[in-house]
């Protein structure tokens, strides 16, 4: 089906895709600026290596139709669920945690892969006939899908990925017009599961929320990283500090500048200016993935688009939230900015399903 | 239509589905706004603040010196161990940054310490000046002067004085050749690239030798400093791993009664055990002060070592090398033995006088021996017999034999720069080859052109000793570490065999007997209640006439006890005299310690 369509090369969203590039670009020079060496050259070339990858994976996803994708979800949900339990098997741990799975030289993380076949699933059972108008019955099969694989991601821990498939829950039924009687039963179910989750967290996890809610609780301990990240940002002031003054980032004050803290390090290279054009692309993508959303030409795309879109947000939103202070540090990394294959791989496999959308709205 | 229109509420499907986007939407963009509000309070309000911050963030990034592995003798006894030092170092990057203050830094504390001004300038000029990581300047700072830079803290930002291991000796010349001095990486060896500036090095002796085990390997510590370089707090900490420990096959004891007994003369001692060729001791004096040498010694004192015309730096026992003297004879007294030329039957009558081709041979010794057989001959080191014996062995087969017993060559012992030593060769003529007799006389009385090193008579005194065998000599047992066992060991090598008929070994042990015990010239180390064997040997130094007779190097190569050798003890002392009178009384010394004061000891510690 590539290519047989003239119209759908002509519906290609250039924008979306111009604004991703823009973004990716942004992410090499400061990874760049930075000099994190690791094995096999510089982090910058790897993840430009990973961007082109993740293109490829895009035009992919993009030729497929995503109503062809959505129903191969239940297939795709067993295989993720499938790599969930493979890591807690037999991860690779990296700094106490199990998120990797070795395959052959390279280590992927199959929650990152999980949250796009968890939204296609929950995509594929709000959209079945039986499951019209969405009730009670199918209210509840959401929650055991979106339940096993939530406690097997905190198990890993990965605290912030698991968290990531909530707004995704949230957004889908709000878009698939789900009564608002059931979502506030949800949002009850939720709040009264928060001292349960709580006791399921692991010590440095519970520490860091803590932490956010008392930052001077530890100033030289776990709030270290909020304190150095905060200081990286702050001094960047209006107009950054320019790649060689940034002394927080290239001193390496900062933890994990490459990977989960990159918008501190680009923040106080660039200022305030900087992190506002940044957040212009983040939002740029975004409108243009509602826009998808709403142009949708059924049900199926416009769910497909809306999760697609609101997956990305919460990403952004929650990673930004976290490096400037406003959220407890969960380990959400920024899309398409953040050092990482399988980051990278999922960023771009979500945008070839917005594109999928975009390309056979006239259909 | 999956979330179909219900009654009351939007138009048509499509427009409810679009209005709930617009309400995800919506939910978005607040979170946007709450972003950028949050980037704008700590970026336009606050920023200022965090400008601040981060100028006073500093994170110093200390190494921290792993110890040295310690070197033990066979017992279990250090031969060197660690001690903290005060080092001094300056941090580049805390040095002030324009030129005029920062040389007035470096210029107070040049007076305060007394300190070549220069080598501060150098030191901080060889590295970046961004660097946080100290350069050490001076290591092994007395406590006075450490007690001054504290006290002047405030007028020398920069300059910090830390607490380093360093090497520690028993006394100060304490096997200084043996053991190596230690010092920060040459120029050279950073060039190669193994070392990083100021790493510490063995440069000398097992030090160098064993320099990849007894490392280790450094630790940090990334320490947050204040706008003073006040420490504040460890933000994290690598533990130094330290180096291998280090079981070599000397005796403390014994290599220091050595260097007792040595006191005051310029030679060589070596103490090897003639049953496994291990060294129990090595003494080369004079020797250089190596507890000066570890760490930073300044140019001038260094230079004043090198040029020293003592050559303190020489490993007297490898690396010079002597004419045997009389301990030459009994290679020959073998030769002549085995290849069936010399009998112990035969008798030759000394004059004192031995005249070959119009040229008088003496002996030492004016009025002569009178009739001597082989064991009286050895015994009062008789010249004119050994001329005569040495002409009818032949230049050929002594200098077979004498490669035989290990002359000539390279013994191998783990230690660089050994000496090879010296076996005459035949004069060409004519394209024939032949041995001039003048020659073969020298030879046979161990003058000439033959050349020896302490350590190589010492093997070979060993294999008179057991009975041919020749040993590597062996200085290092085994490295090892607490938490993973022996790394490496050595078992002792035999390198080769000396055959000779049990015979032959015979009259040669009687006849070492007899220099120390019947009427010898070894007389002189003779000691009641152990019986000592030996050979003396006067060298006859190059430019030597009559008149500088006092000025001979003196050999005495002893084992005990004679029946069932446990120690071959080879003294030199360079122009000392006779070797009966000045070697012979200095190997009793180390003898009777060996053997007596031993066992003095346990009686004292029951």
């Amino acid at each position: 089906m590539i290519g047989i369509d003239r119209r759908l090369v002509q519906n290609v969203d250039w924008t979306l895709l111009g604004t991703a590039l823009a973004i990716v670009l942004a992410s090499a020079t400061t990874l760049a600026s930075l000099q994190v060496a690791r094995a096999g050259g510089g982090v910058a070339l790897r993840q430009l290596a990973w961007a082109g990858i993740g293109l490829l994976a895009l035009a992919l996803v993009a030729s497929v139709d995503y109503r062809r994708v959505v129903r191969a979800a239940p297939l795709l949900y067993a295989l993720g669920l499938g790599g969930l339990l493979v890591v807690l098997a037999l991860g690779r741990t990296v700094s106490g945690a199990r998120r990797w799975v070795l395959l052959g030289p390279l280590s992927v993380q199959p929650a990152e892969f999980f949250k796009l076949a968890f939204l296609l699933t929950v995509v594929w059972l709000l959209t079945t006939r039986w499951a019209q108008p969405p009730g009670a019955a199918v209210v509840g099969l959401l929650l055991l899908v979106t339940g096993v694989p939530f406690g097997l991601i905190v198990r890993q821990p990965d605290l912030g990925t698991a968290l990531m498939l909530l707004p995704v829950l949230a957004a889908l039924l709000v878009g698939a017009g789900v009564r608002w009687r059931y979502l506030a039963g949800l949002g009850a179910v939720g709040l009264g599961a928060l001292p349960l989750a709580w006791l399921a967290l692991r010590d440095y996890q519970r520490e860091r929320i803590l932490v956010y809610l008392d930052p001077f609780r530890d100033p030289l301990g776990s709030a270290y990283n909020v304190i150095q990240a905060k200081i990286a940002i702050g001094s960047g002031q209006l107009l950054g500090k320019g790649v060689a003054g940034a002394t927080q980032s290239r001193l390496a004050f900062l933890p994990e500048r490459h990977t989960d803290f990159i918008f501190a390090v680009f923040a106080e290279m660039w200022g305030f200016v900087g992190c506002l054009l940044l957040l212009a692309g983040y939002a740029l993508l975004l409108l243009r993935g509602f826009d998808i959303a709403a142009a949708a030409r059924d049900p199926v795309g416009r769910l497909v688009a809306l999760g697609a879109t609101t997956l990305l947000a919460a990403q952004v939103l929650t990673n930004v939230g976290m490096v400037t202070g406003l959220l407890p540090v969960v380990g959400v990394p920024l899309p398409l900015m953040s050092y990482g294959g399988s980051s990278m791989l999922v960023s771009m496999l979500t945008l070839g399903l917005l594109l999928s959308v975009r390309m056979r709205q006239f259909q | 239509m999956i979330a179909g229109p219900r009654p009351g509420r939007g138009p048509t499907g499509a427009d409810a589905g679009r209005r709930r986007i617009t309400a995800v939407a919506a939910a978005v963009t607040l979170g946007f706004a709450v972003v950028i509000g949050q980037l704008w309070y700590l970026q336009v309000l606050e920023g200022g603040r965090f400008l601040d911050a981060s100028d006073r963030n500093r994170i110093r990034i200390r190494p921290v010196a792993a110890p040295r592995g310690i070197l033990y003798d066979r017992h279990g006894v250090p031969l060197v161990d660690n001690r903290p030092a005060f080092t001094l170092s300056l941090i580049p990057r805390e040095l002030p940054r324009d030129p005029a203050s920062r040389d007035a830094v470096l210029g107070r504390l040049a007076a305060l310490l007394r300190l070549p001004y220069e080598e501060l300038v150098d030191a901080v000029a060889r590295v970046p000046a961004e660097s946080f990581l100290p350069v050490r300047v001076r290591r092994g700072l007395s406590l006075e002067d450490m007690a001054k830079v504290e006290e002047w803290k405030l007028e020398l930002p920069g300059v910090i004085v830390e607490v380093e291991p360093q090497r520690s000796y028993p006394s100060s010349r304490f096997a200084a050749h043996l053991l190596g001095y230690v010092r920060e990486a040459t120029e050279e060896q950073l060039r190669q690239g193994r070392y990083r500036r100021g790493d510490m090095v063995g440069q000398s002796g097992l030090e160098r030798l064993l320099d990849e085990f007894l490392r280790g390997r450094d630790g940090g510590q990334q320490i947050e400093v204040d706008a003073l370089g006040r420490p504040v707090r460890v933000v994290q900490q690598t533990e130094p791993y330290p180096g291998a420990e280090v079981v070599t096959t000397l005796d403390r004891r014994i290599q220091e009664a050595a260097e007792q007994a040595m006191e005051g003369r310029a030679g060589a001692v070596v103490v090897m055990d003639p049953r496994n060729g291990d060294i129990l001791a090595m003494v080369s004096t004079p020797a250089f002060e190596i507890d000066r040498f570890t760490g930073t010694i300044d140019r001038e004192a260094w230079l004043r070592l090198v040029q020293d015309p003592d050559h303190p730096l020489l490993n007297r026992a490898i690396q010079s090398q002597y004419a045997p003297g009389s301990l030459f004879k009994v290679v020959v007294a073998a030769a002549g033995l085995q290849e069936g030329v010399l009998t112990p039957m035969d008798r030759v009558h000394c004059t004192g006088e031995f005249h070959l081709g119009g040229r008088t041979f003496r002996d030492w010794k004016e009025e002569g021996h009178g009739t001597v057989d082989l064991r009286r001959a050895l015994a009062q080191s008789c010249n004119i017999y050994f001329y005569q014996a040495g002409l009818r062995v032949g230049g050929d087969a002594i200098a077979r034999w004498a490669r035989a017993f290990g002359l000539g060559a390279p013994t191998g012992i783990d230690l660089g720069g050994e000496k090879v030593g010296l076996i005459p060769r035949p004069r060409v003529r004519r394209g024939r080859s032949a041995w001039p007799p003048g020659d073969v006389v020298n030879m046979a009385i161990g003058q000439g052109q033959l050349l020896v090193t302490p350590v190589q008579v010492a093997r070979f005194m060993a294999a008179v000793a057991n009975g041919g065998v020749l040993w590597k000599p062996r200085l290092v047992q085994r490295v090892q570490r607490a938490d993973r066992g022996v790394l490496w060991s050595d078992a002792g090598r035999v390198a080769g065999h000396v055959e000779l008929a049990p015979a032959v070994w015979a009259v040669l042990r009687e006849s070492l007997w007899a220099v120390v015990n019947d009427g010898g010239t070894g007389a002189a180390a003779r000691i009641p209640g152990l019986e000592v064997a030996g050979k003396t040997g006067t060298a006859q130094t190059v430019a030597n006439s009559r008149a500088e007779r006092g000025e001979d190097h003196a050999w005495f190569a002893a084992f005990a006890p004679a029946r069932d050798p446990e120690v071959v003890v080879v003294v030199l002392v360079e122009r000392g005299g006779k070797g009966g009178q000045v070697a012979a009384p200095i190997a009793r010394k180390i003898l009777n310690a060996i053997f007596f004061e031993r066992v003095a000891a346990l009686e004292v510690h029951g």
